[in-house]
């Protein structure tokens, strides 16, 4: 059995180098190229390049009829897919903004998560664009950066605007974490980041997705994903996600995480809220904490089978609502907004979700515009006014 | 870092092969495969290379004190001592919480009120192995079956050597020796064929057949309690197959890599499904876990010099201790306590045993494995009592899903294992159609590796 000749085993200790080669020089390859044709929304093909302190790729435009929502690619669950068209658009500092908002005077920034950024719906459909809407009001869509955008961030990126208010909406959506108050040595860094050269920024970006997107991974995976099907192989995604079944017979997905976390209490604490009114109000800006609730949050009541909620584990909206209240931070939650809306609309068969994705849809969006601008009152007439007023509560 | 990884594949591999063959000398090598254990290592927890280095030191300076001192009393401690660190880090790592949780249950039944708090402990990777490495080194250089090296550095290497460092084989200094006293004159193309040729059907191994199993299987056995008869023997079958190609194929994968850096890494799957009986059995599978237990646990209690009983206790003994060195869960000290006992019963109907036709001492052989699994898979006794009722207890329930792909599986499976030659046995000169074979059946291991989410191997928990 000891070692071979060389001669007839030669090959094989030739291919199989010769073929890791292969492939690994094939995957290098394929890193440099394009990747929106393997994507399936705006998300996933602008994210993993963008420049560091920007949301997404600056300047790109991301247009498909094929985009479907994000839970059922999480539980891969091809037959629960609805198709529909998205079109996003960046501006030069990585954001989801028209051309045209930078050159314009800006009311207000929108920073949070996806659900301030929009998923799944038009440019003209995102929140800071139906903010935006009634009047001259300019809303800059800052949203994209998860956990959230720091006060560094924003500052930096008001430096590069023409600002006729100082107001910053902050967009919490329950389903995230909120972010801990970051230590002087993350501030720090945090700072050398948005202050490095932006084609130094620009580069990293690009290095950091050659570095961790594959796109022969993308193609192999969505092969296999091809054979967990549950009949020819076990679909071991499809326990991320819950399938709800709503009172009208309607499928609803959820994320796992996200229900098992309703039966969860969680800490209310508006510290971090608290801390970023602080520091943003040190350079003249307001703060308007608006809080989303997650859809399981809005859709549990209608559902044919919601397990028990524990003492005190549904209300963590509230608690955060007061908590910030009490801690002097203008908040505004959409929570009995959602939840009235969607009973309301449930009879119709429309959502303020998509049924196949965690967020909401353009009539969700559209939705907390509304309130906002009802509620807060201020917003509407900001936008025609002398700077806005501190501390104004909704 | 899984030897089926592209960090591995890609980056660790290319790396450690090209710089340890460009680097003349002993010592160069020694410190390089020592580095590159560590590196290896540090991919799961850099923490944890801590406790490695300090096993190795401990058991270098008891090598030193054993090459020294000639009288038994230092000698005895230069034994105790690093074996005693040694079980007491896989004590405290592997066993704390696990005897923690059993004092909580009995104080409780007892009327207790206050608990002891679980400890905060992370299990980690290979200790295992590597505690067991170090204890043969310092066992066998009491015994003067070994002189301990001088060499810190070659010692190191040794005790951090990859390819078997996580998951064995825990291979004896004895063995690995020879390789090391020539590791600078070493032919790097004298073996690198046959490297490939065991990594690649190891890999073939692991990732075609047990991984293929395993997505199977798994989703199945997490509804365990809602399982048919007909569903619960095809899970545990399927799952026989699993552990088997699983780490077999990880083994083979370990020779494939020593070969290619000049070490001959010893057999520790000798087709255990062909063995005919219960003993032949546990001397193919797993060689290097059961000939450890032979020569540092079952021997050292007796063996089989006293009495039937006697023997039957040190064999039970024996098995209980390598269901427990699995993990910390009475599942496997039942799996111990069953396989002790069949194996104690088996010495008493060895004669009666060997009379029966051939293929019924196979099929109760692998019938006795295949039943012991049902428990060693078990996450707890109830799933256990729940698999082994459904087995033998006739019931309807749910179906698995990918009953197709598993019996494919598991007839390539059985097949291989029951009738085809095991990699060692194998002349690796492959004809240039084989090769191509080969090839293929590596790049489809590929696309697996790029397709599905990563399958540790079922031996890295232990």
């Amino acid at each position: 059995m000891r070692g071979g000749r060389r001669g007839r085993l030669g090959e094989l200790g030739r291919a199989i180098p010769t073929l890791l080669v292969a492939v690994c020089l094939l995957d290098t390859a394929l890193r440099f190229a394009p990747i929106d044709p393997l994507t399936f929304r705006a998300w996933e093909a602008l994210t993993p390049y963008r420049p560091s302190g920007a949301a997404f790729q600056p300047n790109r435009r991301y247009q498909t009829n094929r985009s479907y929502g994000d839970l059922t690619a999480i539980g891969n669950l091809r037959s629960l897919r609805r198709y529909r068209a998205e079109a996003f658009t960046t501006d030069v500092l990585g954001f989801r903004n028209a051309a045209h908002v930078l050159g314009s005077p800006v009311d207000a920034i929108l920073v949070g998560d996806s659900f301030a950024v929009g998923v799944g719906v038009l440019d003209d459909e995102t929140l800071a664009s139906r903010l935006s809407e009634p009047g001259d009001c300019r809303i800059y869509n800052a949203g994209g950066e998860a956990p959230g955008a720091g006060p560094d961030r924003i500052l930096a990126l008001a430096r590069h605007l023409h600002m006729r208010h100082r107001l910053v909406i902050r967009l919490y959506s329950e389903d995230s974490e909120v972010p801990d108050i970051p230590t002087a040595w993350a501030m720090t860094t945090r700072r050398l980041v948005v202050g490095a050269p932006a084609d130094a920024r620009r580069l990293f970006g690009r290095l950091r997705g050659i570095l961790t997107v594959s796109p022969l991974k993308i193609l192999a995976e969505r092969a296999w994903k091809t054979l967990e099907d549950d009949r020819i192989l076990p679909n071991r995604e499809a326990g991320y996600v819950v399938r709800g079944t709503l009172y009208n017979g309607d499928t609803m997905l959820f994320l796992t995480s996200r229900v098992k976390r309703a039966y969860e209490r969680r800490e209310a604490a508006a510290g971090y809220w608290k801390w970023l009114g602080d520091e943003l109000r040190k350079e003249g800006f307001d703060l308007l904490l608006v809080l989303a609730p997650g859809k399981y949050t809005v859709y549990r009541p209608f559902l044919v089978s919601a397990g028990p909620v524990g003492p005190a584990a549904d209300d963590y909206l509230e608690r955060l609502e007061r908590e910030s209240r009490a801690a002097g931070v203008s908040v505004l939650s959409l929570a009995p907004v959602f939840r009235a809306e969607a009973a309301r609309s449930m009879a119709d068969g429309k959502y303020l979700y998509w049924p196949d994705d965690t967020h909401w849809n353009a009539r969700g969006v559209a939705l907390a515009a509304g309130a906002i601008r009802e509620q807060w009152p201020r917003l509407g007439t900001l936008c025609r006014d002398e700077p806005l007023l501190r501390a104004q509560k909704p | 870092m899984l030897f089926n990884s592209f960090a591995f594949l890609y980056i660790f591999l290319p790396i450690t092969y090209l710089v340890f063959w460009h680097l003349r000398g002993k010592s160069p090598r020694y410190v390089w495969l020592a580095l590159s254990g560590y590196a290896f290592y540090s991919f799961w927890n850099y923490k944890f290379c801590a406790l490695m280095l300090l096993s190795t030191v401990v058991s270098y300076l008891a090598g030193l004190g054993l090459l020294r001192w000639q009288d038994p009393v230092r000698r005895r401690l230069c034994l105790a001592i690093p074996v005693a660190a040694d079980l007491a880090l896989l004590g405290f790592f592997k066993y704390a919480n696990f005897a923690v949780r059993n004092i909580n249950e009995v104080s409780s039944w007892l009327g207790a009120r206050s608990t002891l708090p679980l400890l905060d402990i992370v299990l980690p990777v290979g200790i295992s192995f590597y505690t067991f490495h170090t204890i043969t080194y310092i066992v066998d250089a009491y015994r003067r079956v070994i002189t301990p090296t001088r060499d810190f550095a070659k010692f190191a290497a040794y005790v951090s050597f990859f390819p078997q460092l996580v998951a064995g084989p825990i291979v004896r200094f004895q063995q690995i020796e020879r390789d090391f006293e020539t590791v600078d004159r070493a032919d790097r193309t004298a073996d690198v064929n046959l490297a490939w040729s065991f990594f690649v059907l190891g890999m073939v191994k692991k990732v075609l057949i047990a991984d293929t199993i395993g997505a199977v299987i798994d989703p199945a056995l997490a509804r365990y309690a809602e399982l048919s008869t007909l569903s619960a023997w095809l899970c545990v079958l399927g799952f026989t197959y699993q552990v088997y190609f699983d780490f077999s194929g990880y083994s083979d994968m370990a020779v494939g890599l020593g070969h290619l850096f000049g070490f001959r890494l010893p057999q520790n799957f000798n087709s255990p499904y062909q063995a005919t009986d219960v003993a032949e059995f546990w001397r193919r599978w797993h060689v290097s876990l059961t000939s450890f237990l032979r020569d540092y646990v079952y021997l050292p209690l007796g063996g089989s010099r006293g009495s039937r009983l006697m023997t039957a206790r040190n064999v039970i003994i024996t098995m209980v201790l390598c269901g427990l060195w699995h993990g910390a869960n009475w599942t496997y000290v039942v799996w111990g306590l069953y396989t002790g006992f069949v194996v104690a019963l088996h010495q008493v109907i060895s004669e009666t045993w060997a009379r029966l036709p051939l293929w019924t001492r196979r099929v109760g052989t692998f019938g006795h494995f295949v039943v012991g699994l049902a428990i060693f898979r078990s996450t707890g006794l109830d799933m256990a009592l729940s698999l082994l009722g459904a087995m033998f207890a006739w019931r309807g329930g749910t179906g698995i899903v990918g009953m197709k792909v598993l019996a494919v599986a598991l007839c390539v499976a059985a097949a291989s294992a029951h009738w085809g030659p095991n990699t060692f046995e194998m002349r690796h000169r492959w004809s240039p159609a084989w090769v191509s074979g080969l090839a293929a059946l590596f790049g489809a291991c590929l696309f697996v590796l790029y397709g599905s989410r990563p399958a540790p191997y079922v031996y890295f928990q232990f």
